[in-house]
């Protein structure tokens, strides 16, 4: 269609009622109706929970009655409560994992960069635990961490102190259980950052090199400053989950022993699901969520809100 | 790189020239070799470590007898008890948990999907009043934690009446959607698609709409074949989400049929917790459906996560 006929029939169309691309009560009901069911799902399980758990936060509630409104009765009996502290505080020893994981992540990310042979092999062994269902992953590193298994052995091999079963020990439960986020995550993060390594363009390393860089003045002035928004995003992502570290807990120690790894959230959930009090269950949640936003800000600030300028 | 060549006083034959350069290339290819080998130990060592977990779990499930926890890299004798032992030897109905699995993830991946490519069609390509609106108002929602979403919910499941009981088909369908749902409306997922659309020429679009195209048809038959790698990318995302879900699905069903299998999976452990064995051959076949999905799938798989950070 040349242009002087497509003038002509958007002319045409124009007298018509116009066309798709215009504002008109008819293709704004059309752009609703292909958005709506979508929407209704996102208020229903999106949106609601925010205003509904707020509101929960507030109240007894244990759905056969009516919430009751209590105020602050919730938070106070949280702050309490030596059962939720200590679960915050695993929930916040457990951000120990995001600076190892981000930097061994980065360095793996250079590596499996590199144009080697068979490297894209190595790239899916990697994300093979990322795909596993934290149920699989959770029940294959019990079996691993049990007493003479194969990392008691590899301790041994390395002429370290075999400690027995890492899960049932309060001093290295929690530790063991950080281990396996840690190993399930890399391959996660180690994508993301070779995403952003490729966004980091190749004629900049080589001009820095042919001036005379050395590989390390390479790495620290152009690539890591080029990958600070990729950073920014996946310390942020890591952060946040392990503050709501949760699953690798459920399934590999419960909590215990002796509450070593009693996280925030396993709290949130033993309170909602076993004992049913809801209000101080979506009370813990907001404390939560009032944490990982201010860690989210601390992010932020840290890297320079992701800038690619220093 | 220092410059190669000499404060020479006399100017160099070529002769030393070609001398010169081959040397330099003969010690950098010998470096390079060194190199390679060395990050191919360090590759290895990684791989080792990120597989072994895997393969020991494989090897064990396939003994008969013999120290179950014990390092080893073949398996000690090779029988498939305990793979039958799975599926006859408990209380927990595995065929059954696979049928579950199957038909959420079929669910799931069809709902999700169709909901995404329709909803994003608008906010990449078409102007109404609201659009920005709705656009930083999901923006928002990702960002916004979700901390009180599984209680609030579990409450909102109960009270839609997804777990009633009235006949045994209905129910079945009902607590698959009550497991589905939640998440069916994926804000990642918007924003692959957005992200994808907004790549289709506009000309395209507006030719379609002079030829008097309707907005489905333009959908159907322009949008979604161009976005086709991303939406297969989404669908496989899609797919693993569904499969590997177990603690929503352990929360909403009581009754211990109709759970999927990463959720059966611990339900075994729990029954099983004389014959380990048979639990890691129940693990070995929730994986494989897994793998499968994810080789076939993976480049796309990994361009839609590369997508989806710098979307």
């Amino acid at each position: 269609m040349t242009s002087t006929q497509r003038r002509v029939s958007r002319r045409a169309q124009h007298k018509l009622g116009g066309t798709g691309a215009k504002v008109t009560a008819r293709n704004t009901l059309i752009a609703y109706a292909f958005m709506l069911p979508f929407l209704i799902l996102l208020v229903v399980y999106h949106t609601w929970p925010v205003i509904f758990g707020t509101y929960l936060a507030f109240t007894k509630y244990n759905i056969i009655s009516p919430p009751q409104w209590v105020g602050l009765a919730n938070f106070r009996e949280l702050f309490a409560d030596e059962q939720f502290w200590s679960g915050l505080t695993n929930s916040l020893k457990y951000i120990l994992v995001v600076p190892v994981i981000q930097v061994i992540a980065i360095l793996v990310a250079l590596l499996v960069n590199r144009p080697l042979k068979g490297i894209g092999f190595f790239r899916t062994a990697y994300y093979v635990p990322v795909v596993t269902s934290f149920a699989v992953v959770g029940l294959i590193w019990n079996w691993m961490y049990q007493q003479g298994g194969p990392v008691t052995a590899v301790l041994g091999f390395l002429g370290l102190p075999q400690n027995g079963s890492f899960l049932n020990n309060p001093a290295t439960a929690l530790y063991a259980v950080m281990f396996v986020t840690l190993w399930k995550g890399i391959g996660y993060y180690m994508v993301l950052y070779l995403a952003g390594l490729q966004g980091i363009s190749p004629e900049l390393e080589e001009a820095a090199t042919i001036d005379g860089a050395t590989r390390t003045q390479v790495f620290w002035n152009i690539t890591l400053p080029g990958l600070r928004p990729t950073i920014l995003v996946c310390s942020l992502m890591s952060t946040i989950s392990a503050i709501k570290v949760f699953e690798e807990i459920y399934v590999m120690t419960q909590g215990g022993p002796a509450g070593s790894t009693y996280s925030a959230l396993f709290y949130t959930y033993s309170r909602a699901f076993v004992d049913f009090q809801y209000g101080l269950a979506a009370a813990a949640g907001i404390i939560i969520a009032v944490i990982s936003i201010l860690f989210g800000l601390i992010n932020f600030k840290l890297t320079r809100g992701g800038k690619v300028d220093a | 790189m220092t410059s190669p060549l000499p404060a020479a006083t006399a100017p160099m034959s070529a002769e030393e020239h070609a001398r010169l350069a081959a040397q330099l290339k003969s010690r950098r290819v010998a470096r390079q070799r060194v190199q390679n080998v060395l990050a191919y130990a360090v590759l290895i060592v990684i791989a080792l470590i990120m597989l072994y977990p895997f393969y020991w779990t494989l090897i064990t499930s396939f003994e008969p007898t013999g120290n179950i926890y014990e390092a080893k890299i073949l398996p000690k004798g090779v029988s498939l008890r305990n793979y039958a032992e799975v599926f006859s030897g408990t209380t927990v109905p595995f065929w059954r948990l696979i049928l579950n699995s199957l038909v959420i993830c079929v669910l799931g991946v069809t709902i999700t999907t169709t909901l995404a490519t329709l909803a994003a069609y608008p906010l990449a390509k078409m102007r109404f009043p609201g659009r920005d609106l709705i656009f930083y108002s999901i923006l928002i929602l990702m960002v916004l934690p979700n901390e009180a979403g599984l209680i609030v919910n579990y409450i909102t499941t109960i009270k839609l009446g997804l777990l009633q009981q009235t006949n045994p088909v209905i129910d079945a369908i009902r607590q698959y959607m009550a497991v589905v749902l939640p998440g069916a409306a994926s804000i990642i997922g918007l924003f692959l698609l957005r992200q994808a659309y907004l790549g289709v020429p506009q000309e395209l679009i507006e030719a379609a709409r002079i030829d008097g195209a309707r907005e489905l048809t333009i959908w159907r038959r322009i949008m979604l074949p161009l976005a086709l790698p991303t939406i297969v990318a989404f669908a496989i995302l899609e797919f693993v989400a569904y499969w590997n879900s177990f603690l929503w699905a352990r929360i909403m069903l009581p009754d211990k049929n109709m759970l999927p299998l990463s959720a059966g999976l611990l339900e075994l452990s729990s029954t099983f917790s004389t014959n380990s064995r048979a639990v890691m051959a129940g693990a070995v076949i929730t994986i494989i459906p897994i793998l499968i999905v994810f080789l076939m799938g993976q480049k796309y798989f990994m361009k839609g996560l590369e997508g989806a950070v710098k979307g």
